[in-house]
């Protein structure tokens, strides 16, 4: 099923992000462009509501903001970042083994019709900090990426068409249904 | 003496020295730090120099690169060499680009308030707050955020961070997986050592404790390390030198038992005549142990070369033996010269006990023990043990010719005159500077090495070995002022690209009064709470979750500013401590600087601070060091000398005698240095040693060749004995100078050089045997 999901790089998808985090008391909402640049780079390009620009490349992620000297730190500090990487390079690149390395893969639906992956990090430090994702999509394309973190706080990116359907003040519940919706 | 009793007195010896070894091996506790064997310091600056060689942070600092496998294996493999040697109490700080952000103690937090400059140019007001927090909720939707999560509610302005950026070492290498990386040379590392930087003996340890830790790490594939630094340089060089001198030792030994067979034809008595040598060697040792603590490493190997006249001793007796003559006998007519050529040395030997420098005074105690030693053992000792028949040199058909050769070369007046007017002549026209100060210079380094090194050092910033900023203060709060006052200079001088680093002390600590400044500007509680609660309008901050920051900023209000005693106990306090010293009532901040591309600006700083700012070259310091080390060696020469001169006279009881004696030797010293310096050479401190022992075993040609027994055979015997003394002399150190390492080869070539000069003039000056007989 990933082996379908695969394709050449580059390869950019529109996205729209809610998180949900306890000491907020309410979600925060970013969209822009995820771009995976071939090999372990990747691009997270927000547009929306301040410009902002990470680029993950050789294990380091540098941080610009227009108007800041650019921000740089090591990939190993932020295991966000790295779940990031490890779950949408494998998924792009169509390698069920890179994906199969870094998580616990639970599988359900069809590769030509609605699908979902289940992801639980193996690595113990990333697991302290990210408790799983899940990813819906349909056919050959992801729709729907649900980071839950290990504190409880929660973030859902729309990808792709799907980005353009964020509601402006999200709940959990709108976006879960957004993302079954989808499949 | 019959055979038993000779057998219990070999026995006797033996079990003496097997005792002097014991208590050596329970008593000698060698140091190699160099700065035991250096003259006390007389300025502040040659002071701090020698607390810089050892403990200053540059010269502790290792450079590691780790190469030679895919560059994911690599950082890897950093973190796991920096996680082994984190524990390691011989290393005081493991650093490999994976920064701490805890860096700043827990208990010290409050603190950032007073220590981070933020505030000098920025109150905690409305505006302020609001941009902050504005940011951080653009942090929180970044993926970043779970960095940050943690410390938000404490540190909204994430002053933590900004003290931990402002900490980071000034210039670091690109970062790959959270290590330093170059492309060139792989991961890079800095491992600074607990050990002093110029104590050789501890360097080895942590070099090796490193390579150890480096070699018992899984997975390393064809990936290899590599040192740098002041530390593993001085090993390198030590084991470098300790191969040559041990390759070449080995031939010459070879080479000198193979001489004394083919002069003596006896094996009894080749072994039994190193007895008095071992004495010599044990018993100097012992001393040594008894009357110091502590015996330094450069005691042992110029005491062990200067003890090489002691080897003359048994050879003396050996070539003196007449056929069918019991060993006893043929000694007492030698003993009263040999007795006045130990004492003279003893006695010129006491002038470096007099200098007052403590390796110069270890130096005295081990070579007038070794030979009080080797002559009283070979005397009463060895001439017992000696085989009761042998055959008498002075049969020998050659040796009878050579003695006439010798008795009939011409002794013209001119000659001491004519070498004076070459020895002046030679130093007039040699070249270059005299003295060789830099003792670097007698190790070289191979240049493979030191590239690689500055290609490191300028990769990692690590600071510049040579160059130090110098603060001097009455107090270390004024140092601490002194330092914040520099601060904008020395920034624009990195600006400006004259250095690329210079690393203060107040980058880590502000003084008090700046830490009153900034606490003067906190708000009160009541303030901070309006101005947040005014910021936090609109933005989706649950409500009181920034109460630890209150707490923080009220806390920090009422801190007792921190103080460097209070710093030094948090883990980043040993940088400071490193660079903050008290010396004799007065405190001196010690600023490392990396990458210095215009000296002359760096001096600048210290320009209007009437000498309390100034930069120390500990290259020129060091030097003048040796210059001065230099000094007290010849003071304590020329009072060697005057004693010499007056033991000799008083021995001899004439001064025509006694100037046969001293005059060959002082112009053979004196050719040998004139010859050198033709040849280019600066004279060094090896140099010097090599002089004297040279000069030792001049003493002892001139003294046999002066001595006139009226006896042909005796003469004939004093030629064999010279010239077998000679000759092994010159197999033993003429080997040295073949070495390629400069040192092997100063000290090789002058005392060969010596030996050839002090035999031939001795013989050429010596009364002639005719006009002794008439």
């Amino acid at each position: 099923m990933i082996a379908a999901l695969g394709r050449p790089a580059p390869a950019r998808t529109a996205f729209a992000e809610a998180r949900f985090l306890r000491m907020l008391d309410r979600p925060l909402v970013v969209s822009g462009e995820l771009a995976w640049l071939g090999g372990d780079r990747l691009e997270r390009e927000v547009r929306a509501p301040r410009a902002e620009r990470y680029s993950i490349a050789d294990g380091k992620v540098t941080q610009q903001r227009p108007g800041q000297a650019p921000r740089q730190f090591a990939l190993g500090r932020a295991p966000q970042l790295q779940v990031l990487l490890d779950s949408f390079v494998a998924l792009l690149s169509g390698d069920g083994e890179r994906l199969q390395q870094a998580f616990a893969v639970h599988a359900s639906g069809e590769a030509s019709a609605a699908w979902r992956l289940s992801l639980t990090p193996r690595d113990a430090k990333v697991a302290r900090s990210v408790a799983g994702i899940v990813i819906d999509g349909r056919a050959g394309e992801a729709h729907c990426m649900q980071v839950r973190e290990a504190d409880g706080d929660l973030s859902i990116d729309l990808l792709g068409a799907l980005a353009a359907d964020m509601p402006t003040q999200p709940t959990v519940e709108t976006l879960q249904a957004l993302c079954d919706g989808a499949r | 003496m019959g055979r038993g009793a000779r057998f219990g007195l070999l026995l006797g010896w033996l079990l003496a020295l097997a005792a002097l070894g014991w208590l050596i091996g329970q008593r000698l506790h060698v140091t190699t730090d160099l700065r035991s064997f250096m003259p006390a310091p007389t300025t502040p600056d040659q002071r701090l120099l020698l607390d810089q060689l050892g403990s200053g942070p540059a010269s502790r600092l290792l450079l590691l690169a780790i190469d030679g496998a895919p560059p994911a294996q690599l950082t890897a493999l950093s973190r796991r060499l920096a996680t082994s040697l984190a524990g390691d109490p011989r290393y005081s700080e493991v650093l490999n680009g994976n920064l701490d952000l805890g860096t700043l103690d827990p208990g010290l937090l409050p603190y950032r308030y007073l220590l981070s400059p933020t505030l000098d140019s920025q109150p905690l007001d409305e505006a302020f707050l609001a941009d902050q927090l504005q940011q951080r909720v653009d942090d929180l939707s970044s993926p970043g955020a779970s960095l940050l999560k943690p410390l938000l509610p404490r540190d909204p302005t994430l002053e933590v961070l900004k003290l931990a950026e402002s900490w980071a070492p000034p210039h670091t290498p690109e970062l790959r997986d959270g290590v330093w990386f170059s492309a060139r040379d792989g991961a890079l590392l800095l491992v600074q050592t607990a050990a002093a930087g110029f104590d050789p003996g501890a360097q080895e340890a942590a070099v090796a404790g490193i390579e150890q830790a480096f070699a018992a790490l899984p997975d390393r594939g064809e990936a290899k390390l590599a040192l740098s630094g002041p530390g593993y340089f001085s090993v390198v060089l030590g084991a470098q030198t300790r191969h040559q001198a041990e390759w070449i030792g080995r031939v010459s030994t070879v080479g000198f038992v193979l001489l004394l067979l083919l002069a003596y034809r006896s094996v009894r008595s080749l072994l039994l005549s190193a007895l008095p040598i071992a004495s010599a060697a044990l018993a100097g040792i012992a001393a040594l142990t008894l009357v110091y603590p502590q015996v330094h490493g450069i005691t042992l190997a110029f005491g062990f070369t200067l003890l090489g006249v002691a080897q003359e001793y048994p050879i003396r007796v050996l070539s003196h033996r007449r056929a069918g003559e019991d060993a006893v006998a043929s000694v007492r007519s030698l003993w009263p010269l040999l007795l006045t050529a130990i004492a003279s040395a003893c006695i010129a030997y006491l002038a470096f006990y007099a200098s007052g420098v403590a390796g110069l005074q270890q130096l005295a105690v081990f070579t007038i023990v070794g030979l009080l030693v080797a002559g009283f053992s070979t005397r009463y000792l060895l001439v017992h043990l000696l085989p009761r028949r042998v055959h008498d040199v002075a049969d020998l058909r050659w040796l009878a010719r050579a003695r006439q050769w010798v008795d009939h070369l011409p002794r013209p007046a001119w000659v001491p005159l004519l070498v004076g007017a070459l020895i002046v002549g030679l130093l007039a026209v040699a070249p270059g500077p005299f003295w060789q100060n830099d003792l670097a210079a007698l190790t070289p380094l191979p240049p493979s090495l030191l590239q690689r090194d500055a290609r490191l050092r300028e990769a990692l910033g690590a600071p510049d070995v040579r160059y130090l900023l110098v603060l001097q203060a009455p107090t270390a709060q004024g140092v601490l002022a002194l330092s914040q006052s520099l601060q904008g200079r020395a920034d624009a001088l990195v600006a400006r690209h004259a250095v690329d680093a210079l690393e203060l002390p107040s980058r880590y600590l502000p003084p008090v009064a700046l830490q009153r400044q900034r606490q003067a500007r906190l708000p009160d509680r009541a303030t901070l709470q309006y101005e947040l609660q005014q910021a936090l309008q609109g933005l989706p901050f649950q409500p009181g979750l920034f109460a630890p920051f209150v707490a923080d900023v009220e806390a920090a209000r009422h801190l007792p500013p921190l103080t460097p005693a209070q710093f030094e106990r948090s883990p980043l306090g040993q940088r400071l401590a490193a660079m903050l010293v008290e010396q004799d009532g007065q405190w001196f901040g010690l600023a490392s600087v990396s990458g210095v591309h215009d000296v002359a600006a760096l001096q600048a700083l210290g320009e209007g601070s009437h000498g309390d700012v100034r930069l120390l070259d500990l290259k020129a310091a060091s030097e003048a060091l040796v210059a001065t080390y230099r000094s007290r060696i010849l003071h304590a020469l020329l009072g060697a000398a005057l004693l010499l001169v007056l033991t000799i006279g008083v021995a001899l009881r004439s001064a025509r005698r006694a100037w046969h004696v001293l005059a060959p030797m002082t112009l053979a010293t004196f050719l040998v240095l004139a010859v050198e310096r033709v040849a280019g050479i600066e004279i060094s401190l090896f140099h010097l040693v090599a002089l004297i022992l040279a000069g030792g075993l001049g003493l002892h040609y001139a003294l046999f060749f002066e001595r006139d027994t009226g006896e042909p055979a005796e003469q004939r015997r004093t030629l064999h004995a010279t010239l077998v003394c000679v000759l092994s002399a010159l197999l033993v150190f003429g080997m040295l100078a073949w070495a390629t390492i400069p040192v092997l080869r100063a000290i090789g070539l002058t005392v060969g050089l010596g030996v050839a000069f002090h035999f031939c003039l001795s013989i050429l000056m010596a009364p002639h045997a005719d006009a002794a007989e008439k």
